[in-house]
This record gives structure tokens, C-alpha cells and sequence, in this order.
């Protein structure tokens, strides 16, 4: 709904602009928000169109909004639009890369506004059971609080720390270890 | 979630009926003889390994009794043998070892002939039945002199043939040791045996019998902690989707939530007095620390503040004190501290990852966790002097462990087997019996004795 208004408010904007230019300064007193959408058959309506303009940008970002969630989860993961990050052995402090991760995480909260995630937090088998709780619980916090300092706001997401109980990986190696330290993200609402 | 409750309930419950119901410890023995004074008497230590020679023959079965009352009776005798001979305070002579013996049935002649191969004490058992009951007589006679020690009669259903041998096994201990055995005493765990990325909390005999689950959350359950009465087990479980503290009582099943937030509530250690509970709380951005409460929840008391991750509290047995694991120092090691959250002091320094404390009964020594590379072995720290010796030095990773309430055992979950199972480590002998194979099973905690 909020994405349709979004888009509505998109073709009035460029719509004004365009017709601004014949229309000289009188335009916007005399065109009225719920006639914006229908100048199909004017020439200017054919330049929005073709122009750069956010307009197809936006509707282009939010594709997959109508996917189930499990479909969407995957969508995103797939495009890139939300990954994973990965932390050294018994650490939480975001590496360069967690952090580059975490900028596209938070991007795409910031397109996809209406979206809340699950931040989980992972540990490999490694540490003891109790303490990877209280290891993963950091771990997902540190994700939420880079996200949050890059203007995401905390009540869009939840963390929740699963410690080495609920791993992706369940071999005894380095390869699978890494796999595992991790902070999960997961839409939970859109 | 109350369908899963009351399920859970339900079969607590026909177990419950099922051990309690048709069981009754009978009268003391048909002929009562004056109970002398025990001739032979031992104050246990841990460390000290004091045994008697006792000699157990097969047990005498009335003429005429089906197979099925054969079996329980078999059942009754092993249960009793591996009972005595687990408990370290007896060295048993069983029908193999007595085989060459040639019995006459005369009772002094054969006392001197049991005494022949060292033994110093005689357990007789006799089975026969009461209407379609089991009923079963135990004498303990001391050879020299042929002194009467401790007779008891048992009757009950077939199926509690364990119960009784346990319940005389620990009769015997207690007798010997002037405190309870094991016999009787549980350990409850965590399981993952009913499904993938699931673990519920199941409870078991010591010796690893009678394995039966006390929750049905279908969700991650695990970390329980005894109440001192035995009555009640308090536990982490993600039922609200964060893990919070809920607790369980035995007999019927009913559970209720402890503390539940939207942060992290975990690893709940009851204070020996029962009225409190000492746990690991997020205070927010995954700091955690740990708390105080009351066993219903509230009183909310903090006794940490620092900014590592603090966890894993245990509660001292004299309940003046609280172990607990902290990185504040940079890497995850054990620290102990006053109940107020004063006389805060680190005592574990060997090796860059110490976890999971648990106190052992006298409150002088700590069992926990410490790392190797990528596995971790068991431990034990003197409160006194700090050092440290490692207990396990084998394959896999050794971890949550927790001290039998005599101090003799050390009962812990390892990886060696491949899956994560329960194990039983005696600490004078060093022999290890595996108590779990179906499914990962992990945290156990011992029960208190059985009063």
C-alpha cells in the first residue's frame, strides 16, 4: 500500500515537472493528485517512461513483495538483498566484510521499508553449549546494532540466539565451523 | 502449546502411576531380629577407595514359579549386583566366583566356606510371589560370627522389579556409608531424539533405565537444573521463540514459566535451600549477567556488571557462593563469588577456555569444561589451591558435566562415539559407563539424594 503511494506520488512528481514546463507556474494549483494517473494519451506521459527516473528504479527493487515468505527469503538471498555474516572463533566483532555485508542488509531495509528480520545468532561446535547462547546472542546483537547505526530502526528487528544448537553445517571441519559462526537474517514480515 | 502440556502431563503421570502405584516397600522382615549397632562402619571420601567382600549367591526362587516372575526375579538380582557393585563399596563375589564352592546347607559350615575365598559379608535374596505379586526377602549377614546385619521384604507388581532391587541397594549403602546410595537417584538431560533441531527434557534412572520425556514443546529445550527436594526440574526452552526459564515437576508433568523476557534467560542453577535461582540474563545489546530470583520469578536481583558475556552460574552446596563463567578477562574462565556479588574472584587459569562449573557435594572442588584445540576435556580445580587436573584425555569433546551427589561419579556428555551422548565417569576407578544411544543427548544434571 505504502509502495503504491510511494509510486503514485513518483508519477505526480515527474508528471508536474514535465507539464510544468508547458504549463509555466500555474500547473500545480490545477492538477490534483487523483488525476495524475490518467494522461495516457499525452505526449509528456511517454517521457516519464523513458526517462531515468526513480519511478522504474523503485518498482524494479521491489520485486518478489507478492512471494510467499519462505520464496521471499530465498529471492533475497538469491539477488544478494540479504546475506549472512560470519564471525572468527569465540569473537562477535564485525569484520571488514560483515561490515560490507551488513551495508547491503541495511539497503535493503531501507528500500524494502516495510520488511522486519529475525537476526539469529550461531556458533560452531567448538565452544561449550551454554556459553555459544550467550555467544550468539552478542553475535546477532553486534548485526542489529551496525544495521541500527546506519539508520534502520531497531524495532525492525528481532535477534535471537540459537548458540551451536541449530547449526547449517554439521561436520567436524574448518569449512563447516565458519559456516556455522554466523548471524542469520531472516524476513519475518514484509 | 496446552495440547502439548497436557500430553506431556498425561505420560508423566501414567509413569508416575506406573512406579508409585502398585509398589509398596512391605513389613521389615517376617522373623525381626534385634538390630545391632553396625559392627562395620565408613566415612566415605571421594578419593578413598574402602571396600567390604561381599558374597552374593543366586537368589533362592520358591518351587513352582512362572517364567515371567523368573525374569523379574533376574531382573531384581542384577539390578542389585550392578547397584552394589557401582556404588565402589563393595567388592561382590557372585554365583561364578562362588561356583566351586561346595555348599552343605548347614549355615555355619557354609559361612566358613564362604569366608575361604575373603569374603567378609553375605547377601542372601529369596524371590516368591503373592497372589500374581512379586515379593522378595534380603538378608545381609556379617560371616564372622554369622551376625545378622539388615533384613527387608519388598512386594509389589512385576514390572518395579528394579525399583525394589534399587531401593534395596540403596537400603545396603546406607546402611554401610550411614547415607544414601545412588540407587535411586535420577539424571535428567536434553534430547533430540524425537526430531531434528529439537530438543525436549527427558529424565532417566542413574544407571541410565527407565529414559522417559518430561516435555513435548517441539521446540529447543535443554539445561535442566534439580530442585534440592527433587521435585521440580527448572529448564531453558524457546517456547515463546527466546529461551526463558520454565520449570517442570516431576511426578505430575505440569509446567510453568519461571522468567520469560524478550531478551535471553538461560542456564538456571537453584540455590540449595530451594528459594532461589541463579541465572544468565541479557541486559540488553548480548550483554549478559548474572541474576538472582525467586523460584516463582520475581525478585529480580543483579550481580554482575561488566561488559564480557557472563554465564553458566552454579550455586555452591553450602549457598553462600556462585561459580560462573566470564570473559571479562578476555577469554571465557571460571570465577567464583559471593550470593551479594561480592569477593568476586577468577579461579580457573590453565589453558584460554574453562566453562560449565559444577561444585562438587563437599563445595571444596569445581568440575568443569576446559579447551583443548578444537574439543574440550573435563576438569577439576581445587577452590584451595587452583590447580587444575584434567580428567579426560580422550577422543572426542567432553562437556556439561556434574558431580553424583556422593561425589564418587562425574556424569557428562561426549562426542567420542560420534554423536553427542551421557556418560557416567567413576572418579575412584576411572570406569566409564555410556547411559544414552538414541538420538544427541546432552546437559545432564544429577539429582540430589533420595531421602
Amino acid at each position: 500500500m505504502n509502495r503504491k503511494w510511494t509510486m503514485a506520488v513518483w508519477v505526480v512528481l515527474v508528471a508536474l515537472a514535465v507539464v510544468g514546463y508547458g504549463c509555466g507556474k500555474k500547473a500545480p494549483e490545477t492538477v490534483e493528485a487523483p488525476m495524475a494517473p490518467t494522461p495516457p494519451s499525452t505526449g509528456p506521459a511517454d517521457d516519464i517512461a523513458d526517462s531515468p527516473a526513480p519511478v522504474v528504479d523503485d518498482d524494479r527493487k521491489l520485486e518478489g513483495m507478492d512471494l510467499e515468505m519462505e520464496e521471499f527469503n530465498r529471492f533475497a538471498r538469491e539477488r544478494g538483498l540479504i546475506g549472512d555474516v560470519y564471525f572468527d572463533f569465540d569473537k562477535y566483532d564485525l569484520k571488514p566484510e560483515a561490515r560490507d555485508r551488513l551495508a547491503k542488509n541495511a539497503a535493503f531495509l531501507r528500500d524494502y521499508d516495510t520488511v522486519t528480520v529475525t537476526i539469529e545468532g550461531h556458533c560452531d561446535e567448538r565452544g561449550t553449549n551454554e556459553y555459544n547462547i550467550a555467544l550468539g546472542d552478542r553475535r546477532a546483537n553486534a548485526a542489529a546494532d551496525y544495521i541500527a547505526s546506519l539508520g534502520i530502526s531497531g524495532s525492525r528487528m528481532r535477534t535471537v540466539s540459537y548458540g551451536e544448537e541449530n547449526p547449517v553445517c554439521r561436520e567436524s571441519n574448518e569449512s563447516c565451523w565458519q559456516q556455522n559462526r554466523r548471524a542469520r537474517f531472516v524476513v519475518t514480515s514484509k | 502449546m496446552t495440547h502439548q502440556f497436557r500430553s506431556a502431563a498425561v505420560v508423566a503421570l501414567a509413569i508416575t502411576l506406573a512406579l508409585s502405584g502398585s509398589y509398596a516397600a512391605a513389613a521389615p522382615a517376617p522373623e525381626p531380629r534385634p538390630q545391632d549397632e553396625p559392627d562395620i562402619f565408613l566415612v566415605l571420601d571421594p578419593n578413598q577407595r574402602a571396600q567390604f567382600r561381599l558374597a552374593y549367591p543366586a537368589s533362592t526362587l520358591a518351587p513352582g514359579l512362572g517364567a515371567e516372575v523368573r525374569d523379574a526375579a533376574r531382573e531384581f538380582e542384577e539390578t542389585l549386583r550392578t547397584d552394589l557393585e557401582g556404588s565402589g563399596i563393595f567388592l561382590m563375589q557372585g554365583p561364578q566366583q562362588l561356583e566351586v564352592l561346595t555348599l552343605t546347607g548347614d549355615q555355619a559350615t557354609d559361612a566358613e566356606l564362604y569366608m575361604s575365598l575373603g569374603n567378609e559379608l553375605l547377601l542372601e535374596t529369596d524371590v516368591s510371589t503373592e497372589g500374581n505379586r512379586l515379593v522378595v526377602e534380603g538378608r545381609v549377614t556379617q560371616l564372622e560370627g554369622r551376625r545378622f546385619v539388615l533384613g527387608k521384604r519388598y512386594r509389589g507388581s512385576l514390572a518395579v522389579a528394579r525399583r525394589m532391587a534399587h531401593t534395596f541397594a540403596d537400603e545396603i549403602i546406607r546402611h554401610f556409608t550411614a547415607r544414601p546410595g545412588l540407587s535411586l537417584t535420577s539424571i535428567a538431560f536434553s534430547s533430540d531424539r524425537d526430531g531434528a533441531n529439537r530438543q525436549e527434557i527427558y529424565v532417566m534412572d542413574y544407571d541410565g533405565w527407565n529414559q522417559r520425556p518430561l516435555t513435548a514443546h517441539q521446540t529447543l529445550s535443554f539445561s535442566p537444573d534439580w530442585s534440592p527436594s527433587n521435585d521440580y526440574l527448572a529448564y531453558v526452552s524457546y517456547l515463546d521463540g527466546d529461551p526463558g526459564i520454565y520449570s517442570v515437576e516431576i511426578k505430575s508433568g505440569n509446567k510453568k514459566p519461571i522468567i520469560t523476557s524478550s531478551t535471553l534467560d538461560i542456564s538456571p542453577s537453584f540455590s540449595p535451600d530451594g528459594r532461589s535461582i541463579a541465572i544468565s540474563r541479557s541486559v540488553g545489546r548480548g550483554n549478559s549477567e548474572i541474576f538472582v530470583i525467586d523460584r516463582d520469578g520475581g525478585n529480580l536481583k543483579q550481580l554482575t556488571r561488566s561488559s564480557g558475556i557472563d554465564t553458566n552460574p552454579a550455586w555452591s552446596p553450602d549457598g553462600k557462593e556462585i561459580a560462573f563463567t566470564s570473559s571479562r578477562g578476555g577469554s571465557p574462565q571460571i570465577y567464583v563469588m559471593s550470593v551479594d556479588g561480592s569477593n568476586l574472584r577468577r579461579v580457573t587459569f590453565e589453558g584460554d577456555y574453562n566453562d560449565g562449573a559444577a561444585w562438587d557435594p563437599k563445595g571444596t572442588r569445581l568440575v568443569h569444561a576446559t579447551r583443548r584445540g578444537n574439543r574440550f576435556d573435563l576438569a577439576i580445580t581445587d577452590l584451595v589451591t587452583l590447580e587444575s587436573k584434567t580428567l579426560k584425555r580422550s577422543d572426542g569433546s567432553h562437556e556439561s558435566p556434574s558431580f553424583s551427589p556422593d561425589g564418587r561419579k562425574i556424569v557428562y556428555a561426549s562426542t567420542r562415539g560420534g554423536s553427542t551422548q551421557i556418560y557416567v565417569l567413576d572418579l575412584a576407578g576411572g570406569a566409564e559407563t555410556q547411559l544414552t544411544r538414541t538420538g544427541n543427548n546432552r546437559s545432564p544434571s544429577w539429582s540430589g539424594f533420595v531421602q
